[in-house]
């Protein structure tokens, strides 16, 4: 059976989005059939990352009890694929929907976790995918929780923020832990200097690992060309020589021994 | 040279029914315990409180293990539940059962079986209505 894997982090902007998307299509690249699902209703961005005109029904749809998931689902497989299936969940990003979905009261959540759980069930197991990659919103909310404890496998995004490590170590302890999840760390926007230095990363690591045992999974340099890019870039169809895709490549490997 | 003794059928019977009502009864203490420690916080008016994230958060360790199995499986009986998290049966029978008397776990019997399951979607239509809104 397949994986589902949830993208995570502290806070936000530590590019869980673009790790999601990027991921998600190398996998597709790779022959596999994957289903990314947008699961920050605060902050949707996959409609406008995909460049989706339309979806007749959102994940919010699938979560209210409205529809079935294959419904939420769109098949980007032709326009975003070389080899597999591609298929996206998207996040309504109207603002009543945004206004909606933070209203809701924990009886809710509770309902939403069930139909998130229902997802290994109905995606990997009927619709045979190999991969369910989960985009999170950032810390400690409802959504982002009912994801974790819906996971096989959670990719922690860390910055090189001091404040976004410490709350990192927190919830490893106070989150991941309690859920006995399969959890890997992923620093992003590191600095190239610091990784030149064996000893320097070595010691990034530690500082963001404390005491914890779990694997750190890869530190991704810091690339300009990808800020610039503003998000309207995936880079691992549009510019596979990049080295952020060479760095992705590695992570989906070791990702697929976990 | 001693033989070994040989224990005969009615005793092994009577032993096995000893066991029986001693993990019956170990199963009922950790419900009363569970009970009593439940007691200093109940839910007012007795309404039954709601499985969601954040209260699997706040469980002891023991008790989340089999509430997270519980909502993983949908409907399970303590055997199932117990072939999940790799414990004893009886063990998770006495948590299955602490989880239905907070009213976190709902408890229904189908035969000689007790399913335990989280009530969550008998609301559907509802859902519908207040998305519908």
């Amino acid at each position: 059976m397949g994986k589902i894997v949830a993208i995570h982090s502290y806070k936000g902007g530590t590019g869980k989005t673009l790790l999601s998307v990027n991921l998600s299509t190398l996998y597709a690249n790779r022959g596999k059939s994957v289903a990314l699902l947008d699961l920050d209703f605060r902050a949707p961005s996959l409609q406008a990352i995909l460049k989706v005109q339309n979806s007749e029904y959102w994940i919010n749809d699938y979560l209210n009890g409205v529809c079935d998931i294959k419904k939420a689902l769109v098949d980007l497989s032709q326009t975003h694929s070389k080899r597999g299936r591609l298929l996206a969940g998207l996040a309504n990003p109207g603002t009543e929907a945004i206004r909606e979905m933070t209203a809701k009261d924990r009886k809710w959540e509770m309902k939403a976790l069930g139909r998130l759980l229902s997802l290994k069930a109905s995606l990997l197991g009927e619709m045979g995918l190999d991969y369910v990659v989960l985009d999170t919103s950032p810390g400690l909310q409802y959504s982002s929780i009912n994801a974790i404890v819906s996971a096989d496998i959670v990719l922690v995004v860390c910055g090189m923020d001091i404040s976004d490590m410490k709350g990192t170590q927190r919830m490893i302890e106070e989150l991941y832990e309690l859920f006995e999840k399969k959890t890997g760390l992923v620093m992003n926007k590191v600095f190239a200097d610091i990784l030149g230095s064996k000893d320097q990363r070595a010691d990034l690591a530690n500082k963001l690992l404390n005491s914890s045992n779990l694997p750190m999974i890869e530190m991704i340099p810091c690339f300009c060309d990808i800020l610039k890019s503003g998000g309207v870039t995936i880079f691992v169809n549009e510019n596979p020589e990049h080295p952020f895709v060479k760095t992705l490549d590695r992570m989906a490997t070791t990702i697929e021994k976990l | 040279m001693s033989l070994p003794r040989r224990v005969d059928p009615i005793s092994t019977t009577l032993l096995q029914k000893i066991k029986e009502c001693l993990d019956s009864l170990n199963e009922k203490m950790e419900v009363m315990i569970e009970i009593q420690k439940h007691e200093q916080h109940t839910i007012p008016d007795g309404i039954p409180d709601v499985l969601d994230v954040m209260t699997l958060l706040s469980l002891p360790d023991h008790l989340r293990k089999t509430a997270v199995t519980l909502c993983k499986l949908d409907h399970a009986t303590a055997d199932e539940v117990a072939g999940q998290t790799k414990r004893a049966r009886a063990v998770e029978s006495g948590y299955l059962n602490q989880l239905v008397l907070m009213g976190y776990v709902k408890k229904e019997r189908r035969g000689r079986k007790a399913y335990f399951y989280v009530e969550r979607e008998e609301n559907q239509n509802e859902m519908k209505e207040s998305w519908e809104k």
